[in-house]
C-alpha cells in the first residue's frame, strides 16, 4: 500500500472533457443511447475522437450485464479495455476513481468514465440493498429509511420539517438554471409541505425525482490535453465502505459506536491527499437524494457542526452567491437521480463551474470545489476538484 | 364447511423461542459476543462477531419489551411485490436493555400516535396474508398501551 506522501507525488490527472444529456423521461430511449450520447459529447468536449481513449469504466445500478459494452458499442469497437462498475448510487463517481487511478498510476493517458441509467418509473425502486426478510416487512423503501433518520434527527436537534422542505426549494431554484435538470420549475415551501406524504414525517418533495440520464468524463494525462486552458485537475478522489456500528438504515450499535464516520472517514482522506480544507471549497455539490440527506452531508463532510445545517440553510449560506454554495446545479432533488449516472454529474458540475461556463449559476471566482456521493452499501466517495 | 389450507411462514426462521408451557411467552433470539460483549440482532447463524471477528457467538433471550428509538409510517406501497401486508404500516427501531437495536414492524391503535421513547413489547403473529393464503408468521413490537387493552378485550393470547 502506497504511503500518503507516495500518493500525493503520483502522476497528475487532468479532466479533459465533459458531457451530460438533458435528464428527463425518456420512454423511446435506452441505456445505450444515452449513454453513448454522453460519450460523444464529452469528446467532443474533449477535442478528442474515440480511438484515442485506451480504457474505460461504465457505471450503472440495474441495467445488467456488459451494459457499458453496449453503449459503447454504439459509437465503435476498439478492443480496449471496458469494466462495468456498479457501485449503488457512487458507480458514476466509483468509474471515475477507477479511470484517475489508472492515469496516476501511468498504466493508461487517457481513459474514459461513463454513468447511465434507464429508470423504471413505476412506484419505489426495489433495491437488492435488502435482505430477503426485510423486503417482506417492506423495509425497502428509500425514503422510510431515511425517514427514521429525520425522525432521530428532529429529536436530536430540534430540526423541523419545515428545514428539510427549504432544501427543496433551494434545489428546485438553482435546477432552474442547469438545461440539463429534469426539473426546470420552481417550487414553494408550501408546496412542498403540502405534497403526498411517503413516509412520514417525508413527503413526494422531500424525494429526488427518478430521471433517465447519463454522464460522461474523459480523464487524461496533462500533456495528452487538446485544450489546456479548460483543464481541471483531480486533487483527490476516495472511496470508503461502511465502518462499524454506525447508524445506517438498520441502526448502528450501542456499544460500540465507531469513532470516525464513514463520510468522516473518506472526507478526511481527500483533505490529506489534496491538501485543501473546509475553508478552500469555492463550490460543493452532496449527496440529496433525501432533502434532508443535503444537510446531513454538509454537517457530516464537516463544514458546520451536526444540527447546524439547517440554521446555516435559512441564512442562505448555501445559496449561489454566498459563503459555500451547495448543489448548484439543483442537486438529485432538481437534476433528477439516474442511479449510475447521478455521482458523475455531481463531478461534472464541479468541473463546470471551475471552468466558469456555469452561466447565470456561476459561482464567481471558482477555483476548488468538492463533490460527494453515497450509495448502498453503504459506500462514500469524495472527489476534489481544482483549477 | 371446507377451508382453504393456510401455508404459514416465518418471515426469519429460528429468529424467535416457541413457548413450550402455557403463560410462558416468546423471546427473539440474538446472539452475544463472549469476547467483546457485542449483541446482535437477528442472532448470526454462523456464529462470527462482525465488530471483533471472534469465531463462536452465544445465543441469548432478548428482553420482550424495549423503547421506540426512531420510527416511520410508511403511506405508499413498497415496491417489489414482497410486502403484502396493509398500508400505512410502521417500521422502526427498538432499543433493547440488552444494548441493541432491533428493526420491527410497530403496532398500535393508533400509528399516527407513534412517538420516540414509547414502550413496546414482543408480539408474534401474522403480519399479512396474500390473496393465495399464505401467511407470513414474524415479530412485531406493540405499544404497551395497545397491548394492555387488546389484553384486557382477550384478544392477545400469548
Ligand atoms: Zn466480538
Amino acid at each position: 500500500m502506497k504511503s500518503l506522501g507516495e500518493l500525493k507525488a503520483l502522476r497528475e490527472v487532468v479532466v479533459a472533457g465533459i458531457g451530460i444529456t438533458r435528464w428527463g423521461v425518456y420512454p423511446e430511449q435506452e441505456w445505450y443511447d444515452l449513454g453513448s450520447e454522453a460519450v460523444l459529447l464529452a469528446l467532443k468536449d474533449a477535442g478528442m475522437e474515440f480511438r484515442d481513449i485506451q480504457a474505460a469504466f461504465c457505471g450503472s445500478c440495474y441495467q445488467g450485464v456488459g451494459s457499458g459494452h453496449q453503449a459503447l458499442a454504439e459509437i465503435g469497437k476498439t478492443g480496449i479495455p471496458i469494466v462495468n462498475v456498479e457501485n449503488a448510487c457512487s458507480s458514476g463517481s466509483s468509474a471515475f476513481r477507477l479511470a484517475y487511478q489508472q492515469i496516476a498510476t501511468e498504466l493508461y493517458d487517457i481513459v474514459l468514465a461513463v454513468g447511465f441509467e434507464k429508470q423504471q418509473h413505476k412506484g419505489f425502486i426495489p433495491s437488492t440493498a435488502f435482505r430477503p426478510w426485510e423486503r417482506l416487512l417492506g423495509y425497502n423503501v428509500q425514503p422510510a429509511n431515511y425517514a427514521k433518520g429525520v425522525v432521530r434527527y428532529m429529536e436530536d436537534y430540534g430540526a423541523t420539517i419545515e428545514d428539510f422542505s427549504l432544501v427543496t426549494v433551494k434545489n428546485r431554484r438553482n435546477a432552474t438554471m442547469n438545461p440539463n435538470a429534469r426539473f426546470q420549475q420552481e417550487v414553494t415551501l408550501e408546496e412542498v409541505m403540502s405534497s403526498r406524504m411517503i413516509a412520514k414525517p417525508l413527503r413526494l418533495l422531500h424525494c429526488c425525482p427518478l430521471a433517465d440520464g447519463a454522464a460522461a468524463a474523459i480523464l487524461c494525462s496533462r500533456d495528452k490535453l487538446k485544450n489546456k486552458d479548460r483543464a481541471v485537475t483531480v486533487a483527490a478522489s476516495v472511496l470508503a465502505s461502511g465502518v462499524y456500528g454506525e447508524h445506517e438504515t438498520a441502526g448502528g450499535s450501542i456499544k460500540f459506536p465507531p469513532a470516525v464516520g464513514m463520510v468522516e472517514l473518506s472526507v478526511r482522506q481527500a483533505w490529506e491527499l489534496s491538501g485543501y480544507g473546509h475553508e478552500d471549497m469555492d463550490v460543493i455539490q452532496v449527496y440529496d437524494a433525501m432533502s434532508p440527506g443535503e444537510l446531513w452531508d454538509i454537517e457530516k463532510l464537516g463544514f458546520c457542526r451536526p444540527g447546524q445545517a439547517p440554521r446555516l440553510l435559512r441564512e442562505g449560506v448555501f445559496d449561489i452567491g454566498s459563503r459555500l454554495p451547495v448543489n448548484t446545479d439543483g442537486g438529485l432533488m432538481g437534476r433528477g437521480h439516474p442511479m449510475g449516472a447521478t455521482a458523475l454529474a455531481q463531478i461534472i458540475e464541479v468541473v463546470t463551474q471551475l471552468r466558469g461556463e456555469a452561466g447565470p449559476r456561476q459561482v464567481a471566482g471558482a477555483r476548488v470545489g468538492l463533490a460527494h456521493s453515497m450509495g448502498a452499501g453503504p459506500n462514500s466517495v469524495v472527489t476534489i476538484l481544482k483549477r | 364447511m371446507v377451508t382453504a389450507e393456510k401455508k404459514q411462514f416465518p418471515v426469519l426462521p429460528g429468529a424467535w423461542t416457541t413457548p413450550s408451557a402455557p403463560g410462558e411467552k416468546p423471546h427473539l433470539i440474538g446472539s452475544r459476543c463472549p469476547a467483546c460483549g457485542e449483541v446482535f440482532f437477528p442472532r448470526k447463524p454462523k456464529g462470527r462477531c462482525t465488530h471483533c471477528q471472534h469465531d463462536g457467538l452465544e445465543e441469548i433471550k432478548l428482553s420482550r419489551q424495549g423503547k421506540i428509538f426512531t420510527f416511520t409510517v410508511v403511506t405508499q406501497p413498497p415496491g417489489g411485490g414482497y410486502y403484502h401486508g396493509p398500508v400505512p404500516y410502521a417500521f422502526g427501531l427498538v432499543r433493547l436493555p440488552e444494548g441493541v437495536y432491533v428493526e420491527s414492524p410497530l403496532v398500535a391503535d393508533d400509528l399516527d400516535a407513534l412517538k420516540v421513547g414509547m414502550d413496546v413489547e414482543l408480539v408474534i403473529g401474522k403480519v399479512w396474508g396474500d390473496s393465495e393464503g399464505n401467511e407470513l408468521i414474524g415479530f412485531k413490537f406493540r405499544t404497551v398501551q395497545s397491548a394492555r387493552k387488546k389484553e384486557a378485550a382477550g384478544e392477545i393470547a400469548r
